[in-house]
C-alpha cells in the first residue's frame, strides 16, 4: 500500500506557499483518507448503531460516497463523534445518527442534501471557485466562532457579490493563489463578527477545505481572509502527513496575536501570513497605494522574524526544518524590496508596538529580582548585573492582535488626519507601549516589562521612567 | 517516520508514515476485518484516533478588517 509522498522540490514549493496542483491533490486525497479512517473507527466503536448505515454507504455509488465523505463538515462531525465515542459517551449523544444521513446523501448522489444548501460560484478567465455556504448544520459551531443566523436570500446575494469581486481581484492579479484556493476551498461557514475586531475567520484541522468567516465589508477583505484561511487548511493537511515539530510546546511570541502561542501556532501564523504578505506585495506593485505597501512591509518583517525564530529553536523535525526553511527563503528576499520610507517607519513602529504590548501583557518579571533592582535604585547604587528572569504568564483568553496604532496608520496612509486619543499618563500598558516606541533607552525598547515592574515596585510617581530606563540600560 | 531518501538519490522525496487509503472502498476498509498491529493500516487508524482525542483548538482567527 503506497504511502503519501511528496518530491522534495514539491515540498519546498509547498513550504513557500506555492504548491502545484499535484501537491494539493495529494493533500486532498490524504484528507479524504482521514475521513474514511474515522468512519471505520466510528463503526468499530459503535457497531450496533452503525452497521446498517455503513452497509448502505458501502453499497452506494463509490464516486458519490467519496464526494459525500470528503466534505469538510463530515470531517468535523466524524472527529467530534469519534472523540466522544473514545471518551465512552453514549453513541446517540456522540451524534452517531449522522452516518445514516451520509448513506442517504450518497444514495441520492448528494442531490437531496445539495438542494438544501446555498452555493457560491464565481468564474473568470477559465478559473472557477465553487463553494457551499453552510449556515444550518449544528456541527459548524465547532469552529469556535458563533455561527451566523440562517442566511436570508438577500444575505446570499451579498456574499455572491463579494465573492464575484474578490474572485475578479484574485484571478486578475493573484492567479496562482486563486488556483490553490479553488482547489482547496469547499465550504464557507458564515459567522458573527467578533466584538473586539471587525472581521474574523477560522479553520479547523478536522475540516480541511472549510473556512468560518464573518461577512466581509469589502471584496479585498474577503480575498485576503480566504487566502489566509486556506493556508491554515493546507498546513493542517501537511501536518497530518509530516510531523514538523516534536519539541516542547513552549509558549512564546507571535506577531499576530496578543496572547502567547506554542511553536505550532507560530508556524500556522507564519504560513498564513506568508500568503497575506504575498497578496499585499502584489497589490503594492500594482499601484495599491500606501496601505498596501504598509501591509506588505509590516507582515514581511513579522513572517521573516517568526520563521527565523522557529529555525533557531529546538524542536523542528527534519521535515519541519525543510518546511520552515522554505518559508523563510520565500520571504527573505522581500525584506530588501523598497517601500516608501514613511511607510517603512510606520510598519516598523506597528511591529515594535505589538512586541512591546505583548511583552507587557504576557511576561511576568521575577518579583525578588524586581525588589533587588528597586532597592539598588533607591540606594543610588549601580544597576546589578544581569536581567531579571521573566516567564510567560498569559492573560486569560485568546487574543487577536488589535492595535489602535495600526488603525491610526491606516487612517494616515489613506489620507486621513487620524483620530488618535491622547496617550493617558500613569501606569498603563498604553503609556509603557508608547514610551517603548519613542525611548532611546534599550531597556524600554527591548524589555519594557522590566522597566514597568521596577517602576511599580518603587511606588513613587515622581520617578521619571526615562531616567529609570537609562539606569536599567547601563 | 517521514524522511528523505538517502543522499545521492536522483529525486529525493518526503515520505509520510501515513498510507493512502483514499482509493479504498468502504468494503475494503471493513471495520470488522482484523488488522495486524504493525500493519500500515493499523498505524494509520491509531494515528487518526490519537489525533481526534488530542485537544486541538480551531485555528482562529484572522482580523481581515482594514
Amino acid at each position: 500500500m503506497r504511502r503519501h509522498t511528496l518530491p522534495d522540490a514539491a515540498f519546498a514549493a509547498l513550504a513557500a506557499g506555492r504548491p502545484d496542483a499535484a501537491t494539493v491533490d495529494e493533500l486532498t486525497r490524504a484528507q479524504l483518507g482521514r475521513h474514511l479512517l474515522m468512519l471505520r473507527a466510528i463503526v468499530r466503536a459503535a457497531p450496533e448503531q452503525t452497521h446498517d448505515g455503513y452497509a448502505a454507504l458501502a453499497a452506494a455509488d463509490p464516486a458519490a460516497v467519496r464526494a459525500v465523505v470528503a466534505d469538510p463538515i463530515v470531517g468535523l462531525w466524524a472527529a467530534s463523534c469519534l472523540a466522544a465515542l473514545t471518551r465512552g459517551e453514549d453513541p446517540e449523544h456522540a451524534g452517531i445518527e449522522r452516518l445514516a444521513r451520509l448513506a442517504a446523501a450518497a444514495g441520492a448522489h448528494g442531490l437531496a442534501e445539495q438542494a438544501d444548501h446555498r452555493r457560491l460560484r464565481a468564474s473568470r478567465d477559465g478559473l472557477t471557485i465553487d463553494v457551499r455556504l453552510e449556515d444550518s448544520d449544528p456541527v459548524r459551531a465547532r469552529f469556535g466562532l458563533t455561527p451566523a443566523d440562517r442566511l436570508t436570500d438577500g444575505d446570499v446575494v451579498c456574499w455572491q457579490e463579494h465573492l464575484d469581486k474578490a474572485w475578479d481581484l484574485l484571478v486578475g492579479r493573484h492567479r496562482e493563489a486563486a488556483a490553490v484556493l479553488a482547489a482547496v476551498l469547499r465550504v464557507i461557514v458564515p459567522v458573527k463578527p467578533d466584538p473586539g475586531v471587525r472581521g474574523i475567520s477560522a479553520t479547523s484541522a478536522d475540516a480541511y477545505g472549510a473556512v468560518a468567516i464573518s461577512a466581509p465589508a469589502t471584496a479585498t477583505e474577503l480575498a485576503v481572509g480566504l487566502l489566509h484561511e486556506a493556508q491554515h487548511s493546507v498546513l493542517n493537511a501537511v501536518r497530518y502527513l509530516f510531523e514538523l515539530h516534536a519539541g516542547p510546546d513552549t509558549l512564546g511570541y507571535s506577531p499576530w496575536r496578543d496572547d502567547p502561542r506554542p511553536p505550532s501556532g507560530v508556524l500556522h501564523g507564519a504560513y498564513a501570513y506568508l500568503a497575506v504578505t504575498r497578496f499585499w506585495r502584489t497589490e503594492a506593485r500594482a499601484g495599491g497605494g500606501a496601505v498596501a505597501a504598509f501591509e506588505f512591509a509590516r507582515w514581511r518583517a513579522a513572517v521573516a522574524s517568526a520563521a527565523e525564530g522557529l529555525l533557531a529553536s529546538d524542536g523542528l523535525t527534519a521535515a519541519g526544518r525543510r518546511f520552515v526553511g522554505g518559508l523563510r527563503d520565500e520571504v527573505r528576499p522581500w525584506l530588501s524590496e523598497p517601500v516608501p520610507p514613511d511607510v517603512e517607519r510606520l510598519a516598523t513602529a506597528a511591529n515594535a508596538e505589538h512586541r512591546a504590548r505583548w511583552r507587557l501583557r504576557n511576561l511576568a518579571v521575577d518579583p525578588s529580582a524586581v525588589r533587588t533592582l528597586a532597592d539598588a535604585w533607591r540606594a543610588g547604587r549601580p544597576r546589578p548585573v544581569g536581567d531579571p528572569p521573566t516567564r510567560v504568564v498569559p492573560a486569560p483568553g485568546r487574543a487577536l492582535a488589535s492595535s489602535d496604532r495600526v488603525r491610526l496608520a491606516h487612517q494616515l496612509l489613506a489620507g486621513g488626519a487620524g483620530d488618535e486619543e491622547p496617550v493617558p499618563g500613569g501606569d498603563t500598558p498604553q503609556r509603557w507601549t508608547g514610551l517603548a516606541l519613542v525611548s532611546p533607552q534599550p531597556a524600554l525598547r527591548e524589555t519594557p516589562e522590566i522597566v514597568a515592574a521596577v517602576y511599580r515596585a518603587l511606588g513613587d510617581p515622581t520617578v521619571d521612567p526615562e531616567e529609570l530606563a537609562a539606569w536599567l540600560s547601563s | 517516520m517521514d524522511g528523505v531518501l538517502p543522499a545521492g538519490d536522483a529525486q529525493p522525496e518526503w515520505r509520510s508514515d501515513m498510507i493512502d487509503v483514499s482509493g479504498m472502498s468502504l468494503s475494503e476498509l471493513d471495520p470488522f476485518a482484523r488488522t495486524l498491529d504493525d500493519s500500515p493500516l493499523a498505524h494509520a487508524l491509531r494515528r487518526v484516533a490519537e489525533d481526534v482525542t488530542r485537544s486541538r483548538e480551531p485555528i482562529a482567527g484572522f482580523n481581515s478588517a482594514l
